[in-house]
């Protein structure tokens, strides 16, 4: 069996390569040359924009570099399949066993895709690591170095000159197989777990890393897949256009692939398909408009760009419309579904097993964080063990976030030790406190905004636990939020749900890692009472179900003297108090924290406790 | 040793223009989150703008000025026509908007004016070299030190000291806070255009001047160039960027100067790859800021 998600990515790729089919047969039957050559030109530029869109969809990330890779692709598939005696003389200065291969093209297309995905590994690496808009940028350097090395190396490319005689794939057929893969491959992905992690990073990086996603890896492996499916679309474009140079692969092929992404819909598949077919009709209407001669007559001279103007403004349309092209980030599966307006059904809830966890406990100690002469956090020690709820107040200011952050590892702490079970995870990063058995929510909620609400869920369990099937991975995440009384809003998109409801999703999506420790930022902020009520029985039940240990800042005292077995005070970066609810309502020192002022405890108990 | 100087001078130069170049792009990524790809095309229409007061016969000095008031006003307009409607927008949508506006710029020169190059012969005192005895040093690589000096002397006291520039500097900080503090977001936006419009057209001059004549993609090359050096220099850092358009300068001619001859045609390659080196190690840029998360 395989999960609603998947299917609903097959039945996708199959109405998109069948309305393909049609048209590939169509042409092949009844369209003359020139027309046909329309369409193969189509079915390639589907792969290449598949191919750029692989990326930059799913990781938000605008990519100028993927021409590149088809650039490289189209260059080495040729050097492979021109033939022997062609070749030396149109490349006489290649080195020997080069210039002696000579394969058929499917034996070059597998070795080409290969060189190049693996060339897209050694590339992606700095493009991963970098943040949204500097990637962007490496990708534009990233391109410009591939074209430069590429005219550089006159011996294997003719530098600028045109290579010809490269063989030709007649059949229309082989650029339809190879649509068609492209488009199942693509849309396949999306909705497989590598598709949900990118997709997570998309949304919200440090939520996702919260979850255990490496943000880096899982970039870095989209990229790669990303160059392959590029490299395809090379090879199909050099073997259609048997006469090629690099300027073929260089800024005019990088505009009309950001075009078809941005009309299409920049986070879409099939938006991407409908996109290009979109493209190739402007394009080739402008072309045709343009030798007709008309725009010509009227200004007196001839005029070129027309296509690169209509396809600017089309750019320009689609943007100030403030729309995100045709699709969005919905597939045409979403889209049907809205037409019929049925949502897609919600799997049914597995049980979570209620295995305890083993008992571990997390040490802070002498934790200090300084930014610059700034004491945020001043050599905070306690302990919390599996199973114990602990609250942690203070005014506005006094460090809580940072501290919590120093143990989650959005922070490093400056001095001092994190540890929980034994394991040292000061200087880990988010990902790693994780998958140690750390859960979190953010002060600012950080939520997959636009993804359903138990896509939000289903991203954590797929992170952690990598070996489970999707189904299962769904019908647990529908666990994890039935448990959080939110299973009826499992469709709705995350950022369209109510304040508290967001609050509860984010700790769904935190217990979803089966954490050893919770630490909830402000879970309570902007309930009323009521919600902040159900809140608490909510977390109660987490604890006495799964055996969690939470450490929650809030400031609402009264749900934190109801709800903590001890209570953390912080003021001014240090612990000042420490103790049962009972003891920290008549500190002294809290009072004074809290009110600004020495005063007799009996008035100021009364002003805490309401 | 006075050719290692004579490439410095080169390198400064270059790095200098540059620097211009980015530091206009900088202030704008850091208000807005826009990356200018028009910004490029400000240069080229400084250059038509010089060509066409030159036939008209005004004094050269003339033509300068009215090439930089050509740019201001084209940055600024850009901003109004092109930018405002997409306030607010991500970063990939404003960026590519900027995209196709450039493409549209470079179509209208074509089809406006020609593809072809177009002169602009520069007075004497542009050619020519000085020789200092140890080394000698080309007059325009000379005068784009010392205008690339004079001009970030004159941003820096604007951005320090008038209240424009502190108002630019706390929006590059924090736009939102900075307009409830009372600032007007749509004159702010527009003057900081203006500045860097300026800017371009101050490179554009420069860059002209070493080249004496002007096309539709002049300006393509070098405003990559200085998205390179923004980046280099960490996205939305105003010093940033000028230390990251210096270092990609001297680097250039450096690479140029003591590359071995058969990688020559490389260098190109050579020197953004080591920029992604850079990058590797430090994502940020050399003085970029990563963001707290609450």
């Amino acid at each position: 069996m395989i999960s609603d998600a998947k299917r609903r990515a097959l039945a996708d790729s199959a109405i998109l390569s069948g309305v393909l089919f049609v048209t590939s047969f169509a042409a092949w039957a009844f369209l003359g040359r020139s027309d046909q050559a329309m369409i193969t030109y189509l079915l390639i530029l589907i792969v290449a924009s598949l191919g750029m869109s692989s990326f930059s969809a799913m990781t938000g990330i605008l990519s100028f570099g993927h021409a590149a890779f088809i650039g490289l692709a189209a260059h080495l598939s040729a050097l492979l399949t021109i033939p022997v005696a062609a070749k030396g003389m149109l490349l006489p200065d290649l080195p020997g066993w080069l210039a002696a291969v000579h394969m058929p093209i499917w034996a070059s297309l597998i070795v080409t895709v290969a060189v190049v995905t693996l060339i897209g590994v050694v590339l992606g690496l700095p493009i991963a690591r970098l943040g949204g808009s500097e990637a962007a940028i490496a990708t534009l350097g990233l391109l410009l170095i591939v074209h430069a090395v590429v005219i550089a190396s006159a011996d294997y490319t003719r530098g600028s000159q045109a290579i010809y005689g490269v063989p030709r794939i007649k059949s229309i057929w082989a650029y339809f197989a190879a649509a068609a893969g492209a488009i199942f491959v693509t849309r396949y992905l999306a909705a497989a777990r590598l598709g949900l992690l990118a997709q997570s990073i998309r949304e919200n990086e440090p939520a996702a890393m919260s979850v255990g996603i490496r943000p880096v890896r899982v970039k870095w492996a989209v990229f790669a897949f990303s160059a392959a499916v590029s490299a395809l679309a090379g090879v199909m474009l050099g073997h259609h256009l048997t006469v090629f140079s690099p300027k073929e692969f260089h800024f005019d092929l990088t505009f009309t692939l950001l075009v078809i992404l941005i009309l299409g819909g920049f986070s879409s598949v099939s938006g991407t398909v409908v996109g290009a077919v979109l493209v190739t009709a402007l394009v080739e209407g402008l072309r045709r408009l343009e030798q007709s001669g008309i725009f010509a007559d009227l200004m007196g001279q001839s005029v070129f760009g027309l296509t690169d103007v209509g396809l600017s403004i089309a750019v320009l349309w689609v943007l100030y419309r403030h729309n995100e092209g045709l699709f969005g980030h919905r597939e045409l599966s979403d889209v049907i579904a809205g037409w019929r307006n049925t949502p897609p059904k919600l799997p049914e809830a597995a049980a979570i097993p209620e295995e305890t966890q083993a008992p571990r406990e997390l040490v802070v100690e002498g934790v200090s964080k300084a930014y610059g002469g700034v004491v945020a956090v001043d050599d905070v020690s306690f302990t919390l063990k599996t199973g114990e709820i602990v609250g942690l107040i203070g005014p506005n200011g006094s460090g809580k976030t940072t501290l919590l952050g120093c143990i989650a590892g959005t922070h490093t702490a400056s001095t001092g030790t994190v540890k929980l079970g034994g394991h040292d995870l000061t200087h880990a990063a988010p990902y790693q406190i994780a998958e140690q058995g750390i859960g979190r929510t953010f002060q600012t909620i950080r939520l997959f905004a636009r993804k359903s609400a138990i896509d939000n869920v289903v991203a954590a369990v797929a992170a952690a636990r990598p070996q489970l099937s999707q189904q299962a991975a769904y019908a647990q995440a529908m666990g994890f939020l039935e448990m959080l009384w939110i299973g009826d809003l499992a469709n709705r998109q995350a950022g369209t749900l109510a304040y508290g409801q967001q609050r509860r999703l984010e700790i769904a999506r935190a217990m979803a890692l089966r954490p050893a420790i919770l630490l909830l930022d402000e879970p309570a902020a902007g309930m009323n009472e009521q919600e902040s009520d159900d809140l608490m029985s909510i977390l109660l039940s987490l604890r006495e179900r799964f055996g969690v240990g939470i450490l929650i800042v809030d400031h609402d005292l009264k749900l934190m003297m109801r709800l903590c077995e001890r209570i953390l005070v912080l003021n001014k970066g240090q612990l000042i108090a420490h103790g049962s609810p009972a003891e920290i309502r008549t500190n002294e020192h809290v009072l004074e924290a809290y009110m600004g002022r020495k005063a007799t405890t009996e008035t100021n108990n009364r002003e805490l406790s309401t | 040793m006075d050719i290692f100087l004579q490439q410095l001078v080169n390198g400064l130069s270059l790095g200098g223009t540059y620097a211009l170049l980015a530091i206009g792009l900088a202030i704008i990524y850091s208000i807005m989150g826009l990356i200018n790809f028009a910004h490029g095309d400000l240069m080229t229409l400084t250059g038509y703008a010089m060509i066409g007061v030159v036939a008209l016969g005004l004094p050269f000095p003339v033509a300068i000025l009215c090439g930089l008031v050509a740019a201001t006003l084209a940055a600024m307009a850009m901003e109004r026509i092109a930018f405002r409607p997409l306030r607010g927008a991500s970063g990939a949508s404003m960026l590519l908007s900027s995209l196709a506006v450039s493409t549209v710029l470079h179509i209208a020169f074509q089809v406006l004016i020609s593809a072809r190059p177009q002169a602009l012969p520069f007075p004497p005192m542009f050619s020519g070299a000085m020789d200092l005895g140890f080394a000698r040093i080309g007059n325009i690589q000379a005068i784009s030190i010392v205008v690339a000096v004079l001009a970030l002397i004159v941003v820096n006291a604007i951005l320090y000291r008038l209240p424009l520039g502190i108002a630019i500097r706390a929006a590059a900080q924090d736009f939102d806070a900075t307009r409830v503090m009372g600032v007007q977001a749509n004159r702010l936006i527009s003057l900081a255009f203006g500045l860097s419009g300026v800017l371009a057209g101050i490179a554009g001059v420069l860059w002209i001047a070493q080249r004496g004549s002007v096309d539709p993609a002049l300006g393509f090359n070098p405003v990559i160039k200085a998205f390179i050096a923004v980046t280099l220099g960490g996205l939305g850092s105003l010093q940033g960027a000028v230390l990251g358009g210096l270092f990609l300068g001297l680097l250039e001619v450096f690479l140029r100067a003591y590359l071995p001859e058969d990688t020559l045609p490389y260098r190109e390659a050579v020197a953004l790859t080591l920029v992604v080196f850079v990058l590797l190690f430090r994502p940020q840029g050399f003085m970029g800021k990563s963001e707290a998360v609450r």
